[in-house]
């Protein structure tokens, strides 16, 4: 939700929303691990199918596919070739784009084998 | 020049060390997960196979990589073009390969199922000993023992692993991964023998003093055979009731702490000694069970096992401590 | 000030005697100790922790003796275990997260251009911290009473007091007192880099040790509090008998290894990210061009901080989890390896498409990357739990950590001796010197650890003092023990080296041709840090910039002189590094010292349960933190601007968001909200473990009631806090005052009403792990209230003496920011333990 205030706003980049695929990442990771454990101890099985986790890891991938866009719309800004190493502000702005379109990928992976094991894994053993 | 030893030495010795220490230390047959006796540990073997095999082309490809980039004139590479060596080689490729090593992986976690009908062996962690208690399916109850684990070839076999005083790890390598045992937890594990033969299982996890002086051993035996067994174990203990060995054991109160079936002595802080006559080795898979070596454990179990809880005899003259071990040594 | 004054000679002279007097270290016995400046207290803690690892290295040297042949008896069990123990504890704990911290105290102002780090007293006090906890710790061993848990200290082992001795609180105690100075370093390198950067270093010109600094600092923060939350937990049970980990009165001991993982992972890349960012300084240097993929690298850091934080199961692969659990871990475990490529692919293709200079620390820099990758090579493979089930706690396992941690933290840190050490002494390493040791250490590292990945999987466990002759591992055991004598053979090179570098000559200035601000650094060093501090528009000025040097030298960028007498440096805005003030740094002080003395007694006086004499050292800490922040923080200057050249003008005071001090209030109570997360966890932890939680026969709890009053009370007290803040801002003052009277007496009742709960239930911590987390909870947000009161009274006590006024009232905005912190912690605290019996 934070990405619609900031395209709202003119879509402005800083260092907050560098961490905002990776930290998408984590919150999938830390809810996927919990609710794992916690089912498993609580009610000692998990899932037959797991409908929340798909819809959960459906909007982790949104969120961090929809901040990756953002990301590149604005590293595609128009100014000097690459590297991207003067010191003014489009400089910074396209290095920091650049950086979130990249850690919007990582994090896209990371969800995705955050994923595959309850592809293959259904019970508590 | 110096710079193309650099590398390609870096490279190469893994290979080499690989090679000579292969054939140094073939001889462990007992207690290894490269000499397999078990589904799991063959299962893990081949992965591990495949697993070292990929490394070690990636190491190549690295150092080949390495070399001729040290080597490349300036500007032998654009900007683009290194972009995309990061983009394909440093990011994309290594994806590939993870998405590919989890899809193998992931499912080779699915531990073995077990029926009701499968033997049950619960292994309670102690210092520095194994509580070992059989309990097969149906009638016959429950058979205990200790430091030695026999179970039958071909027959998925579950254990049930805890501990009482601080946290051990039961570890066969040549049958299955290990599986910590940890107090207020029961953990399961469940196996599969494929070959007979005796092998060796140890404590992985570090628990005090003597971790390193606690092993078990194990046993695998025929289906039929160990149904027999099973069945001859559960029948009293034999020993020579009237031996003066047996009047020192009682007279010293050791069946205070050990049981032997058949006998009064039921005590289960110690080991179980109803079959020790059986067992290959002493003090939980460390000595072999010679009468020398019991006799001297007896008068003094730390001086072979620091931390050891048993305490020592040392009033007990050689000799008296020799006609223990040899009802000890009668009891099967 | 003109460029045009600059082109006087004996202006600039003038200048520099200005400069010199006002950074003149004290002199004399004892006051040298005193000194705060970033280069001598950061040379102080190098050497201190390259003393503890030459001392964990003989550790290590005698274990693999012992190890040597078979059946050994060099040693015994018991001085075995405290061998491996305080090795591994040392290696961590006093070597590499210190070493870290205490390169970064050298290098970073240089690198940013900064006269020195804006907290100079807080890198002191963590030093002095460091040393008294380290000397505490590595000591024991000639006690015989060193820790001999093993590093990671399972329990029921160590605490069960029957069990384990002395050693495991001077563990748990002398290392929580070294963690809360790493706590105190990330603060500063994080602040550091934040706000300190000079003018026109925006983000994307940073220097990458900066990035990495910074993310690994960041790490720390998240990190290391949780490893203090288990520290508390671990020190209840063992010296008040509250049963968290004692599975018999409804505790776990996997409690302690989810928070001692959590931290124990992140830091395996907080030790390993600096090290390339070694690296990421040196590559560019010796391959003359500019880095390929600057982009890349922040990636790769900002990826595997987050990454490495959901690594932490697999170090319990085999503790019986459901393995859909270990799954996601393994998954993790895999993706981490993303990041760590593309590192070593920006730094390959930096050199493929450079012009390279073959050098010794570039000869370091290779080998440590080819054992690198061997070693992350066998974490994919231990990241694949079905092997790891066979690995794990296997000599497998020593082989990778070792090709991890030397390829990854102790060959860089020797890449970067030969590359830094001109920095710091003007004269360089000797080549020769360095390619024996190289070869030595490269030969030894392969041969001592690749034969244990063989041992490991032919049956060898982890931590034996022996194992039997007849396992046939003699002859691995014996390549790996004469690897180790070679390796510490290297090691001795190098000291010998260094040793004979006093009588070498100086080397040119810049002497490897680098381009980066850090090379400004002149042989015949000056304690002023920079002449002047520059404009960058690059990110190699030296290379880029025309006269770079020159005009830096000759004070031709900003701040050129210390007109008033005092320490000073330029704060700048987080993104575009825009001046924002001019800040005064403090002086060499005893008082950083005796607050470390003081604190060091607190933890060691505990650990021989002198808790009187503990109190005692407690109330002094107080008092020395007090007289610290009283007399050093948040001055009132006597002017509101100065003139710092190029026509800018800035302000002298700074408070709220825009003032280190605020950044480095929020940057501690993040780490604190991270303990304190801890400990909720804890408390979760125990539900999931139980089927009736809380138990049947202490349904009740806390009560509902008084943890309510509780909560209320805290609220309001932050409530009152900020009303005080925003009317002392409109001018007032009295009103204000009035109202942190009412905020004092709201946390004095908050401290009453959050124990009453548990207090009025009789509930009896040693009798479950259930009353034990509620009262651990309670007492913590307890505690914070009366922090906060002491605080609030802080706030009013500057008020009235006239150091704070609407103008400049940092100190109450700092409060303020506690009091937000503590609302939190107030509000999930009571909601918790009063709340969710209700609903569970």
């Amino acid at each position: 939700m934070s990405e619609r205030r900031k395209w709202h706003e003119g879509l402005r980049v800083t260092l907050w929303t560098l961490i905002v695929p990776p930290a998408i990442w984590a919150g999938h990771f830390l809810l996927s691990y919990l609710w794992a454990a916690i089912s498993c101890a609580k009610a000692g099985r998990f899932a037959t199918f797991p409908t929340l986790f798909v819809i959960g890891t459906a909007l982790a991938l949104t969120l961090i596919a929809l901040s990756g866009w953002v990301a590149w719309v604005k590293a595609r800004m128009p100014g000097d070739p690459p590297p991207h190493e003067e010191s003014n502000e489009i400089d910074r702005l396209r290095f920091l784009a650049k950086s979130t379109l990249l850690l919007a990928g990582l994090s896209f992976v990371g969800v995705l084998f955050t994923a595959l094991p309850v592809v293959f894994l259904r019970d508590c053993l | 020049m110096r710079r193309e030893r650099g590398d390609a030495g870096a490279m190469r010795n893994p290979w080499l060390w690989m090679t000579i220490l292969l054939g140094l230390g073939a001889c462990n047959a007992e207690q290894s997960t490269l000499h397999v006796f078990g589904a799991e540990a063959r299962e893990v073997r081949r992965m591990a196979g495949i697993l070292a095999t990929g490394a070690i082309l990636i190491v190549a490809i690295m150092a080949a990589l390495y070399v001729r980039a040290v080597r490349a004139p300036e500007g032998a590479l654009s900007h683009q073009g290194g972009m995309r060596l990061v983009l394909w080689l440093g990011a994309i490729g290594p994806a590939l390969i993870l998405t590919a090593l989890l899809l193998y992986a992931l499912p080779a976690m699915r531990p073995r199922t077990a029926g009701p009908d499968d033997l049950v062996v619960r292994v309670d962690g102690e210092q520095f000993w194994w509580r070992i208690a059989y309990r097969p399916a149906g009638a016959g109850g429950e058979l205990r023992s200790a430091n030695e684990v026999r179970i039958p070839v071909g027959r998925p076999v579950v254990f049930e692993l805890t501990a009482q005083d601080v946290i051990h790890s039961f570890w066969i390598p040549g049958l299955a991964g290990k599986m910590d045992m940890i107090p207020g937890r029961i953990n399961r594990l469940v196996v599969r023998a494929e070959k007979p033969g005796r092998f060796r299982g140890v404590c992985a996890e570090f628990c005090g003093l003597s971790h390193a002086l606690m092993a078990f051993d194990v046993i695998v035996m025929e289906g039929p055979a160990f149904d027999a067994w099973l069945d001859r174990s559960r029948g009293g203990s034999k020993g020579a009731r009237a031996s003066m060995g047996a009047a020192l054991f009682d007279a010293q109160g050791c069946g205070g702490c050990h049981a032997v079936r058949g006998t009064p002595y039921d005590a289960t802080i110690g080991p179980d000694l109803s079959r020790f006559g059986e067992r290959r080795t002493l003090g939980a898979g460390i000595l072999p069970p010679t009468l020398d070596n019991i006799a001297a454990f007896i008068r003094a179990p730390q001086a072979a096992k620091p931390g050891a809880r048993m305490p020592a005899y040392p009033q007990l003259s050689v000799g008296q401590a020799r006609a223990i071990a040899l009802y000890l040594k009668g009891l099967q | 000030m003109s460029l045009h004054d600059q082109d006087d000679p004996a202006l600039r002279a003038a200048q520099e005697e200005r400069l010199r007097a006002v950074w003149a270290p004290p002199k004399g016995l004892f006051l040298r100790w005193t000194d705060t400046n970033n280069n001598r207290v950061g040379v102080w803690y190098v050497l201190t922790a390259f003393g503890f690892m030459l001392f964990a290295g003989v550790l290590a040297l005698i274990m693999r003796t012992q190890l040597a042949v078979p059946d050994n008896d060099l040693v015994g069990a018991g001085t075995f275990n405290q061998l491996f123990t305080l090795h591994g504890s040392m290696m961590m704990f006093l070597f590499a997260v210190p070493m870290f911290e205490a390169v970064s105290i050298i290098l970073l102002p240089q690198l940013l251009g900064a006269r020195d780090l804006p907290f100079p007293r807080l890198s002191a006090f963590g030093y002095w911290s460091f040393l008294i906890g380290g000397l505490f710790v590595s000591g024991s061993i000639f006690f015989n009473a060193a820790p001999d848990g093993g590093w990671f200290m399972y329990p029921p082992l160590t605490t069960r007091t029957d069990l384990s001795g002395l050693g495991a609180d001077i563990w748990m105690l002398g290392l929580s007192f070294i963690e809360v100075s790493s706590v105190a370093a990330a603060v500063e390198l994080i602040v550091g880099v934040l706000k300190c950067r000079p003018p026109g270093m925006r983000l994307n010109l940073m220097p990458l040790y900066a990035w990495y600094i910074l993310v690994v600092a960041v790490m720390i923060l998240f990190a290391f509090p949780p490893l203090i939350a288990g520290d508390i937990l671990f020190e209840m049970e063992r010296l008040l008998g509250w049963p968290f980990f004692d599975a018999n009165r409804g505790g776990d001991p996997l409690l302690w290894q989810h928070l001692f993982w959590i931290f124990g992972h992140p830091e395996v890349y907080i030790i390993f990210l600096p090290s390339i960012a070694l690296f990421a300084m040196l590559v560019p240097t010796f391959a003359q061009r500019h880095l390929l993929g600057y982009p890349w690298i922040v990636l790769a850091a900002v990826g595997t901080a987050f990454l490495s934080f959901g690594l932490w199961v697999h170090h319990m692969f085999t503790t019986g989890l459901p393995k859909i659990s270990l799954a996601f871990f393994s998954a993790a475990s895999e993706a981490v390896v993303i990041p760590t490529g593309v590192q070593i692919f920006v730094f390959l293709a930096t050199l493929w498409a450079g012009r390279v200079t073959w050098s010794t620390p570039l000869l370091f820099a290779t080998g440590s990357l080819a054992i690198f990758v061997i070693g992350g090579l066998t974490g994919v493979m231990v990241a694949v739990a079905p092997f790891d089930w066979q690995a794990h706690d296997s000599y497998f396992i020593v082989a990778h950590l070792h090709y991890v941690l030397i390829g990854g933290t102790l060959m860089p840190l020797f890449a970067g001796l030969y590359y830094y050490w001109p920095l710091v002494t003007g004269k360089k390493l000797s080549d020769r010197f360095g390619r024996t040791a190289f070869w030595m250490l490269f030969v030894g590292a392969n041969l001592t650890f690749f034969p244990m990945h063989l041992s490991g999987l032919m049956g060898m466990p982890r931590r034996v003092f022996t194992y039997p002759a007849e396992l046939g591992l003699g002859g691995l055991n014996l390549a790996s023990t004469l690897g180790a004598w070679l390796f510490a053979a290297g090691v001795a090179v190098i000291c010998m080296d260094i040793c004979l570098s006093p009588r070498r000559a100086k080397a040119p200035r810049n002497p490897w041709n680098a381009g980066t601000l850090e090379w400004l650094a002149h042989p015949d060093d000056e304690d002023w840090g920079i002449r002047s501090v520059p404009l960058i528009e690059s990110r190699y000025p030296i290379w880029d910039q025309p006269d770079f040097m020159k005009k830096v030298d000759e004070g031709r960028f900003f701040l050129p002189d210390a007109e008033e007498g005092r320490r000073e440096t330029i704060v700048t805005t987080v993104l575009d590094a825009r001046p924002l003030a001019v800040i005064r740094l403090a002086t060499p002080s005893v008082k950083p010292m005796l607050t470390a003395i003081a604190l060091g007694g607190v933890f060691i006086l505990t650990t021989y349960h002198l808790f009187w004499a503990a109190l005692v050292c407690g109330v002094a800490t107080l008092v020395c933190a007090l007289w610290w922040l009283w007399t050093g923080t948040a001055e009132i200057p006597e002017k509101p601007c100065k003139p710092i050249g190029h026509g800018l003008e800035l302000p002298l005071y700074l408070s709220g968001p825009a003032a280190p001090g605020w950044w480095a209030m929020f940057i501690t109570m993040m780490a604190d909200a991270t303990a304190f997360s801890g400990l909720v966890f804890g408390y979760f932890f125990f539900w999931t473990r139980h089927a009736d939680f809380p138990p049947q026969a202490m349904a009740d709890g806390p009560g509902v009631a008084w943890p309510m009053v509780a909560l209320a009370v805290g609220v309001s007290g932050w409530l009152l806090t900020l009303g005080a803040r925003e009317v002392h801002a409109r001018g007032r003052v009295m009103m204000a005052r009035s109202l942190l009277c009412l905020a004092i007496l709201l946390s004095l009742a908050g401290i009453g009403a959050g124990l009453a709960g548990p207090w009025t239930s009789d509930m009896d911590p040693q009798a479950h792990s259930y009353p034990a987390i509620v009262w651990t909870l309670a007492i913590w947000a307890s505690a914070h209230a009366g922090v906060g009161a002491i605080m609030q009274g802080y706030a009013l006590a500057r008020s009235f003496a006239g150091r704070m006024d609407p103008t400049h009232d940092a100190d109450l905005r700092n409060v303020t920011l506690y009091m937000h912190f503590h609302a939190l912690t107030a509000i999930v605290t009571y909601a918790t333990i009063g709340l969710f019996p209700e609903v569970a």
